[in-house]
């Protein structure tokens, strides 16, 4: 197992923060502590605790996922003093989630409906962003706030497009396509429309997402149990 | 002899002429103007416009090359040091350069080309890796290849060259990794360099006052878009890029001469006859490449051989080409870090637009404004065609410690989820700045521009669609789903007495024609 040459070298984390910043802050957060991707301060990695684990991952990234391989980008040198930052960014009171994934597992396909419009494994819809791997892919606190505040951040291509036909009809659905002449969306029935600019009223992209925020519709502790249930969406 | 009587056609001419049906170079015509005075495709039958063929390069990767078209035979580069020569009339690959990428090339934007240049029957080209290779266009042979700098160092090389008389002139990239920038001018019969340019001043030199302590050594100042060539004048104007590190000015304090600015040097020596900077301490990545377009205008009363160019700072210049005498700007897209350019060339400007550690909103983004692609100037409308990016970002700094050839960028930019950059394709009065008709778009433009005699202007979008204009209007006339990104320019020429358009989209060139 390789080691980190870095590992003593105190200037490594800083030098490693600079790297940091430009590749990886935008999904991974300023303080890598999450955001669209995976919060790096728990001090426990998906890919693996070694530090060898977490330099193999960026270098090659993980196929399948929006995580790119950077050992082009950066080499092996640069991405060792990016393990020796996010080792330095750890918190030692790592923040785990509080509730209980098979209560949140009822919530999330039972009373509150996510099941209509999410999809996780071969179960559920296909109008929003699949969840099989949300918890491997997202930081508790980006869960969270996406179900209390969906707007927060939208994943890209899930915006919201809205077609007045030219009688007058009004369609709302999920982005599909979107382009300088054409739109193509789906509604939160699963039914698929394609139109041209010139062939209707008008025809928008909003940037808002068509998910309705849960913030009163769950009392704090159901939310606790379906954050924690999404947590546990690891395709394991 | 046909190569011949072309070069003392173009040597002879005023600003703007080129020869009719071909596509020799970047620009099309020294002055840049990217337009075919060809008229077959028109407003009036662009209906029937539709493909020829199309040439899949099988390359991954952005395809950014001008092809350039002349004796039967269209030349294009590829990402990762490919090149074709394809048949005109089918589109069959005649032959076909590749070298192999060495480990070590750091590129901030991907392993991408934008073309060849010409002389007579050879053709020139950089290769990723910081080395300018002649081939022998009839059968792709290498003539001599030559080592421009050392990667090591963070050099890397993607521009099309400009070919002026019997000298091959190329910028160079990696401003992102700590390199100090220059334009260099090579003999083209045997690649021996002739002169260089260093786009940021050491001390002693002009400017080399505008630099902290021994900043300059790394200052950047990339020169990664083709200049444009005055051969009354017998100068070469090229756009220089940001400074490094790219956000972090602490480490550079001073106007960093000559970064983010426009340079005239003679073309024989490589001397500077004048610079003008746009942006003093840039903060923001604002290079300064966008296509230096020679135009001889009407400005404020006075016939002026003017420059022109659409900065990524989010203003439109004019300058006087003669001297480099600032003569009007104008902002063409939100603009948040400056309230107007004085009438002495200089940025006024608005406080606290810097980046921060936690990030500090600023407009334009990153990319500009209007970045590096192809602008189009047509004398048939007399107006000027840029595409433009309209949002903000924040941008953030980071104190970053130097090592050589490595990432030296002093942190990023983000945008905005709900609040994404949009853009346009905009059409203005080259002497005012005044737009004249904007089209607006749902994504930020990617694609290059092309006017021609036909009344019309030719386009793409990220999405995939080659866009045809009128040019005088802006309204749509055409379009066609490619299929691919359009990032390279349209161009076009003609071949057997019929005009076609050409264009490279995703991993593949595609051409047009009315019949």
């Amino acid at each position: 197992m390789a080691q980190n040459p870095y590992a003593a070298d105190l200037k490594a984390p800083e030098a490693g923060r600079g790297i940091f910043r430009i590749y990886c802050a935008p999904c991974h957060g300023l303080k890598a502590d999450g955001g669209r991707g995976p919060d790096l301060t728990l001090g426990t990695y998906t890919a693996g605790d070694s530090d060898d684990a977490l330099h193999r991952v960026i270098s090659r990234g993980v196929p399948g996922s929006e995580m790119p391989d950077f050992n082009e980008r950066l080499g092996g040198d640069n991405i060792w003093k990016v393990v020796s930052y996010i080792r330095s960014a750890a918190k030692k009171d790592a923040t785990l989630p509080k509730g209980n994934a098979s209560g949140g597992e009822k919530i999330f396909w039972g009373k509150g409906g996510c099941g209509q419009c999410h999809q996780v494994g071969t179960r559920g819809g296909r109008v929003g962003p699949e969840l099989t791997l949300a918890g491997r892919r997202r930081s508790l606190a980006y869960l969270r706030d996406s179900i209390i505040d969906p707007n927060k951040d939208i994943t890209p291509g899930y915006y919201t497009i809205v077609v007045e036909t030219s009688d007058g009809k009004r369609i709302t659905g999920v982005q599909r396509g979107f382009d300088n002449f054409s739109a193509q969306l789906m509604d939160a029935k699963e039914t698929y429309y394609s139109f041209w600019k010139t062939g209707v009223k008008s025809l928008k992209r909003e940037f808002r997402s068509l998910m309705p925020a849960y913030d009163k519709t769950f009392s704090p502790s159901e939310l606790d149990d379906v954050v924690a249930y999404l947590y546990s969406l690891r395709g394991n | 002899m046909r190569a011949f009587l072309i070069a003392i056609l173009i040597s002879a001419a005023a600003i703007g002429q080129s020869a009719r049906d071909d596509w020799r170079s970047y620009g099309k015509n020294f002055a840049g103007w990217r337009y075919s005075e060809l008229a077959e495709i028109s407003t009036a039958n662009i209906a029937q416009l539709r493909p020829q063929w199309i040439f899949q390069t099988g390359v991954n990767g952005k395809q950014e090359t001008t092809p350039l078209v002349f004796n039967g035979m269209m030349y294009i580069t590829a990402p990762s040091n490919h090149a074709f020569a394809l048949d005109g009339a089918t589109g069959r690959p005649v032959w076909h350069y590749q070298k192999q990428v060495p480990a070590g090339v750091n590129v901030c934007c991907g392993q991408v080309n934008r073309g060849f240049a010409a002389i007579g029957e050879k053709l020139f080209k950089v290769n990723l890796e910081a080395t300018l290779v002649a081939l022998d266009a009839k059968t792709g042979r290498q003539l001599w290849e030559t080592t421009i700098d050392d990667i090591k160092k963070g050099f890397s090389a993607t521009v099309a060259p400009l070919a002026v008389k019997n000298l091959v002139i190329v910028g160079i990239a990696g401003a992102e990794f700590g390199m100090r920038g220059f334009i260099d001018a090579y003999d083209a019969n045997t690649g021996k360099r002739v002169w260089r340019f260093h786009t940021v001043a050491a001390p002693g030199q002009p400017g080399g006052d505008t630099w902290g302590g021994n900043s300059w050594e790394r200052g950047g100042g990339s020169t990664w878009i083709t200049g444009t060539y005055d051969p009354e004048l017998n100068l070469t104007y090229w756009g220089t890029g940001n400074p490094g590190p790219d956000f972090f000015g602490d480490e550079r304090p001073g106007d960093n001469l000559f970064t983010c600015s426009l340079v005239a040097l003679d073309a024989d020596t490589g001397k500077l006859k004048w610079h003008y900077q746009f942006t003093p301490h840039d903060v923001h990545d604002w290079d300064a490449v966008a296509d230096p377009v020679l135009i001889d205008l009407n400005v404020g009363g006075k016939r002026v051989k003017a420059v022109v160019q659409a900065n990524r700072n989010g203003y439109f210049y004019v300058l006087d080409r003669t001297n480099g005498k600032f003569l009007t700007a104008k902002s063409y897209t939100q603009v948040s870090w400056s309230d107007g350019i004085g009438g002495d060339g200089k940025p006024k400007l608005i406080a606290n637009q810097d980046p921060t550690e936690d990030g500090n909103r600023a407009c334009p983004g990153i990319g500009g404004g209007h970045n590096w692609t192809a602008t189009t100037y047509s004398p048939q409308t007399g107006l000027y065609y840029f595409n433009t990016t309209d949002g903000c970002q924040l941008y953030y700094k980071t104190k970053q410690e130097y090592n050589e050839g490595m990432w030296y960028q002093g942190s990023t930019t983000a945008g905005f989820a709900t609040e994404p950059s949009t853009g346009s394709v905009i059409a203005v009065d080259p002497a005012t700045g005044n737009t004249k008709w904007r089209w607006e778009m749902v994504t930020a433009p990617t694609s290059g521009l092309l006017a021609t005699a036909g009344g019309l202007l030719f386009g793409g979008d990220r999405e995939g669609y080659l866009i045809a204009f009128d040019a005088r209007t802006g309204k749509v006339v055409w379009k066609f789903q490619t299929g691919g990104v359009i990032i390279a320019p349209p161009v076009s020429y003609a071949m057997n007495g019929k005009q076609y358009i050409a264009v490279g989209a995703g991993a593949a060139i595609l051409t047009f024609a009315v019949r």
